[in-house]
């Protein structure tokens, strides 16, 4: 590299963002630390430390390891479910037919609609005896079936689950569909010629030539699954009970209904070690494995 | 053609048609109920009973809908611009100069995709009040550009380290180009396809945000488009609101379907910039 031409007064470039990205993102994160080991309620500024009360409470407190199951869960199912489905429609749409391109679009239009609005639309959707499911059983026939999703203890994580893989298979589909498009002609036929059968071809070839793809897609949906707020927040406010309570549901109910920040705070260092954490494996798995693939 | 392939393909149609209409039947049924007029109570599985833009009429008032377009259309435009011009100068260094500090950046930047913005929202609400920014209806676009710095430099650091031959920089160096212009001449230009992609992906995100919005938009003149949407909150459980209801979920959405439609391939092309590289 010639240093004269790439001088580090370039650095000067990252000043802007990095005013920015320290003022409203990291110093507010820091400033979370200082704030879990008090009694601070978010409103008035004066609080006593209170050491680490708060982590001791939220470790006896049933709700954390609730909303962490409730976090592990839905991540679980969203990444695995909405990446096999989304691979699953790349496959198919990547078939030499005509319409490619129609077809792609409908499955991403989900995609372009608003968190809020995505709410209500499946709100009505679940909705017990009205609802687009249950007057679609009545139509057909079937009764007796329980059709209160968000109102049912068991049901309810499963269901907005479900909205959630909804909303983003648009996205995940087509950077499945692109990273197809690059595995090469030549190889594929190559298999061919070496006698590999469709499912060999998929599983030796063109799921290893998706390694970014599968990298990228896992990655983005295990951090939004960690992050999941909207549907507990839009569809079921954390309810029937708190049987829809994430991580960060949880922790924006504290501090926001219940006034506890120093509580909500703790919470949120816990949430957030165990977001890196899992975030990092994932990472450094995955990175490993598309060296070697 | 043979006919057995013939014969393949139908079925590929046929199960991929299949597919599309179970995905978008929720959509389809409330297109239908929003072109009911609002006293049209039938069951909405009866689809496509009447065709009457009353009940878009009825929303388009209660949501204030070129007030809340304008706002929508102003907090989107002006955050993706900042972000552009923000992440492509960041990705700059942290792309050309290989050493501990630019590695360094490029993580510090990218770590911030895991952290939500609910959990930070109190310490900074204050520090925006520390530093004495008014809280108004442009206090979001601060968020929206804060929060789109992680996954945007990503992109253009990449896309720069791949794409752009550092020889065309040292070209223009001996021609006597100095840091800025080479900058805004060279790289800026030939990053377009980042940009585009930072812009479609970024901008869809913020055009559709609640949570910012809501918080620091209490005025109900104020709100775009999203936070509009939040005035139906109590209709979503009373059958007698869901035509018109229905009606402003389509007013909500049908900005950006309309851009989708017109720029499709972007819009396809801006998901996977980043994403098939290596």
């Amino acid at each position: 590299m010639n240093s004269a031409v790439m001088r580090k007064t370039m650095y000067y470039f990252v000043l802007p963002a990095l005013l920015f990205y320290c003022l409203f993102w990291i110093i507010p994160i820091l400033k979370l630390f200082q704030y879990s080991v008090t009694d601070y309620n978010g409103y008035v500024q004066k609080f006593n430390y209170v050491g680490f009360d708060n982590f001791k409470n939220l470790f006896q407190s049933e709700i954390l390891g609730l909303s962490i199951k409730n976090t592990l869960i839905y991540t679980f199912i969203t990444v695995v479910l909405g990446n096999i489905i989304a691979l699953a429609l790349a496959f198919l749409l990547n078939a030499n037919i005509r319409a490619k391109g129609f077809y792609r679009s409908a499955f991403y239009i989900p995609t372009l609609f608003s968190a809020i609005v995505v709410g209500f639309i499946w709100s009505y959707v679940y909705m017990p005896d009205e609802g687009l499911i249950a007057s679609f059983l009545n139509k057909i026939g079937i009764t007796g079936f329980d059709t209160n999703f968000l109102g049912s203890y068991s049901k309810a994580l499963y269901s907005i689950i479900a909205v959630d893989i909804w909303k983003n298979i648009g996205t995940s589909t087509i950077i499945f569909l692109a990273g197809l498009q690059t595995v090469p002609h030549d190889l594929i036929e190559a298999g061919k010629i070496d006698g590999a059968g469709r499912w060999k071809l998929v599983r030796f070839i063109k799921i290893p030539m998706l390694a970014t793809s599968i990298t990228i897609n896992v990655t983005l949906s295990v951090i939004n699954g960690l992050k999941a707020f909207d549907y507990p927040f839009i569809m079921t406010n954390g309810g029937p009970g708190t049987s829809t309570n994430t991580l960060i549901f949880a922790m924006y109910k504290m501090a926001f209904t219940d006034q506890q920040f120093g509580k909500a705070s703790a919470l949120g260092i816990i949430s957030f070690a165990l977001i890196i954490a899992i975030t990092a494996i994932f990472v450094f798995t995955l990175n490993r494995r598309e060296v070697s693939a | 053609m043979n006919p057995g392939s013939l014969m393949k393909r139908s079925l590929t149609h046929v199960a991929i048609i299949a597919l599309v209409f179970v995905n978008l039947v929720p959509l389809l049924i409330i297109l239908s109920s929003s072109l009911r007029s609002p006293k049209n109570m039938t069951n909405p599985l009866n689809w496509f009973n009447e065709f009457t833009l009353e009940s878009f009429k009825s929303a388009f008032t209660r949501m204030h809908f070129p007030t809340a377009l304008w706002n929508s259309a102003v907090l989107t435009v002006v955050s993706v611009v900042f972000v552009v011009l923000l992440a492509a100068m960041a990705a700059y260094p942290m792309a050309r100069i290989r050493g501990r500090l630019s590695r360094f950046l490029y993580i510090f930047f990218l770590s911030g995709l895991v952290v939500p913005g609910q959990m930070v929202l109190i310490p900074i609400i204050q520090m925006i009040k520390g530093v004495g920014i008014p809280m108004n209806q442009y206090t979001p676009i601060l968020m929206f550009i804060t929060c789109s710095l992680p996954f945007s430099t990503f992109l253009y650091t990449g896309f720069i380290r791949s794409s752009v031959p550092e020889e065309i920089e040292e070209a223009a160096h001996i021609d006597g180009a100095g840091l800025f212009r080479r900058f805004w001449q060279i790289v800026f230009p030939l990053i377009l396809p980042v940009t585009v992609s930072v812009v479609i992906t970024q901008g869809v995100w913020i055009w559709n945000d609640y949570f910012f919005n809501m918080v620091f938009i209490t005025k109900a003149l104020d709100a775009p488009l999203p936070v509009a949407m939040l005035g139906f909150l109590g209709d979503q459980q009373n059958p007698a609101q869901w035509n018109v209801l229905f009606a402003a979920c389509f007013l909500c959405a049908l900005p950006l379907l309309l851009a989708f439609l017109a720029l499709q391939k972007y819009f396809v092309g801006g998901l996977t910039v980043g994403s098939v590289k290596g």
